[in-house]
């Protein structure tokens, strides 16, 4: 792990960017607020204003990158969610039993951005008839633990970043999506257009947040928290494409092996959704992971639906002008 | 943190799921609901009218000034007024709601709310024109030609504005809201429709009978023409309401809906006095207000078997 850490920090860095002219001058302008020295409602309602507006030279890009999650090693120790809420400083959400096997953070949200799932399939006659230690070796299909560490899938074209209105989520120089978390203002449009409820609105800031793919450890040319920390390589984090490689090695090993509903999700696009960038290998349906079993991109309706609701008005229109020209004197 | 989570102490005992609990992650809804309830309904109320009764005073106005000019200056402020009450809501509705301006950063052709809140924000320009142009009229200070050119520069981005908001809301992973291709042609056609039904209302008032005569026709048509829209879009819910609604809740929500529309459509088949006019105006809200409201409750309402099973 130290080497390919190395290998990564060998990866091309960005600085912060320069900014550009326009923004050099506002950036001037608001230069008390901007490094917390605002005095007075004037300056720090001037800051607020304009803060939003500065614009900085886009990095260049780098090579892709993302997380393959093979989930048959996963043995849901949930190293990842600690090392997440450790690096990312993200509060804690409390102790709570679900009632669902180990899981007890339940779900993705502002405050929990890797949840680790665990699924018991485990039938009433193989339980009743076989001992513990037979029941565990006794791994077949209904007699199994699946486990799963669930993240945003940083789809290469996500509906969270087609629905921002305020430019605040971004695709950064990984290829990764990334929210600004000093633009957002909590429209929640990102909340309803993610198909995986990855996103939630955080109760704090009334900001949306969710995993990162740990951008800042990525800039120093560091591995994600998570991925780090996995004990078992569960998490795979590198260049996207040699991540896919890998992943297809692995399946047809797990075919070789004798587990041959082994297959790869979200690693291709489909016809209704795109490749994601955060892709995981499955031995159940998605469903049972829950995870939708055929990911729509919601904008594929939005060009017919922009049609409907002007015709919808059109018609109207048309309804008006033809009543008022026969009617009027 | 969790807004359900409570910390409990880590000796208490873990509840087993009883019979037919859920295990796992199937039939589970996987998508999370945004923080859009009753103040999205009435903000989509509010475009409707305000955006419906710009537009409608526009359209009469050119089309047929000697009639409509008169009633078409009142129109305008009114307009503004419903505009500027729903950009309120607008506001309060986001997480930070002093980051508001922020949505002015970018403009985004791909988000329906970039593009509505632009259309919203030109459109604002000159419906404020238009209004004070208007009421300077009132006072003596007529400059008819700027009026009139504010009026014509609003139309496209205030059909815009009026156009956005059900691609918002069907353009979206939600359970059943993406599955309603026909919300941005109902709202649309809606808007123009109680736009219609309210600059009736204001020539009543104002005792413009050639006005009434017209609008009246025009609203009647409009409100036949509506329910094509409106089914379209039940139909495209039909699948999700069978799994949120009882057979009998059904029936009788879409039995308020269809008297919100037929005791209007009664109202003003009998007569164009300024009560019934007012009446009718008033269900036709009430009506318009009841289909948003039912709309935007649909992700935040369990399924049945889920309610039951608890």
């Amino acid at each position: 792990m130290e080497s390919r850490e190395k290998e990564l920090s060998a990866l091309p860095q960005t600085s912060d960017p320069p900014r550009g002219r326009l923004s050099v001058l506002l950036g001037r302008l608001i230069s008390p607020y901007l490094h917390g020295e605002a005095r007075g409602p004037v300056p720090e309602v001037l800051g607020r204003l304009i803060y939003p507006f500065l614009r900085g030279e886009a990095p260049k890009p780098q090579q892709a990158t993302g997380f393959y999650t093979d989930t048959t090693v996963c043995i849901g120790c949930k190293a990842c969610e600690v090392a997440c809420k450790q690096w990312n400083q993200l509060p804690a959400d409390g102790f709570i039993w679900s009632g669902n096997s180990y899981d007890n953070t339940n779900e993705l949200s502002a405050t929990t951005w890797r949840h680790v799932k665990f699924i018991e399939q485990f039938s009433d006659e193989s339980s009743s008839n076989l001992s513990p230690l037979d029941a565990i070796n006794n791994e077949s299909p209904l007699n199994r633990w699946l486990m799963m560490s669930d993240n945003c899938k940083h789809c290469v074209a996500s509906p969270c970043h087609q629905a921002c209105p305020t430019g605040a989520i971004v695709q950064n120089e990984f290829e990764n999506i990334y929210i600004q978390a000093d633009i957002c203002n909590g429209c929640s449009s990102c909340i309803a257009a993610c198909p995986f409820g990855v996103i939630t609105r955080s109760e704090m800031g009334g900001h949306s947040h969710k995993c990162t793919l740990c951008y800042d450890r990525q800039r120093d040319g560091l591995e994600p928290a998570c991925a780090k920390a996995c004990p078992t390589q569960s998490i795979h984090f590198g260049p996207i494409e040699e991540l896919r490689e890998q992943a297809r090695k692995r399946v047809e090993q797990l075919h070789e092996r004798g587990v041959p509903q082994a297959y790869l999700y979200g690693d291709v696009p489909s016809e209704t959704y795109s490749e994601m960038h955060s892709f995981y290998l499955l031995v159940d349906r998605p469903s049972v992971y829950g995870l939708p079993d055929a990911p729509f991109n919601p904008w594929l309706h939005m060009m017919g639906d922009y049609a409907r609701s002007v015709a919808g008005g059109l018609a109207a229109i048309a309804v008006l002008l033809v009543v008022v020209f026969l009617l009027k004197p | 943190m969790h807004a359900n989570s409570s910390p409990q102490h880590a000796s208490t005992k873990p509840p087993l799921p009883g019979q037919g609990g859920q295990i796992g992650y199937e039939n589970t809804t996987v998508t999370k609901v945004p923080g859009w309830h009753g103040i999205i309904a009435w903000d989509a109320l509010l475009n409707g009218m305000a955006m419906g009764l710009f537009l409608a005073a526009a359209v009469s106005e050119l089309a047929a000034p000697t009639v409509f000019m008169r009633v078409a200056k009142v129109a305008y402020p009114v307009a503004l007024v419903l505009l500027l009450v729903d950009l309120v809501l607008l506001v309060l509705d986001l997480g930070d709601p002093s980051r508001f301006h922020h949505m002015l950063r970018v403009f985004k052709p791909t988000s329906p709310m970039s593009l509505g809140t632009w259309c919203l924000t030109i459109f604002s320009l000159p419906l404020t024109a238009a209004a004070a142009l208007s009421l300077l009229a009132e006072w003596g200070w007529d400059f008819e030609w700027a009026r009139l050119l504010a009026v014509v520069v609003g139309l496209l981005p205030g059909f815009g504005a009026a156009a956005y908001k059900g691609v918002l809301l069907s353009t979206n992973a939600q359970p059943g809201w993406k599955d309603a291709r026909w919300l941005g042609g109902y709202l649309t056609n809606s808007a123009l429709l109680m736009g219609c039904a309210e600059l009736l209302v204001l020539s009543a008032l104002m005792g413009q009978t050639q006005a009434i005569a017209i609008l009246r026709t025009a609203f009647i048509v409009l409100l036949v023409l509506n329910v094509i829209p409106l089914g379209l879009l039940f139909a495209n819910l039909s699948p999700i309401h069978a799994q949120l609604y009882t057979r009998g809740q059904q029936w009788r929500v879409g039995a308020l809906i269809a008297a919100g529309a037929l005791i209007p459509l009664g109202l003003m088949l009998l007569n164009g006095s300024l009560l019934s006019i007012s009446v009718a105006l008033i269900f036709l809200l009430a009506d318009s207000w009841l289909v948003r409201s039912v709309y935007v409750k649909i992700p935040h309402t369990s399924p049945l078997g889920v309610r039951s099973s608890e």
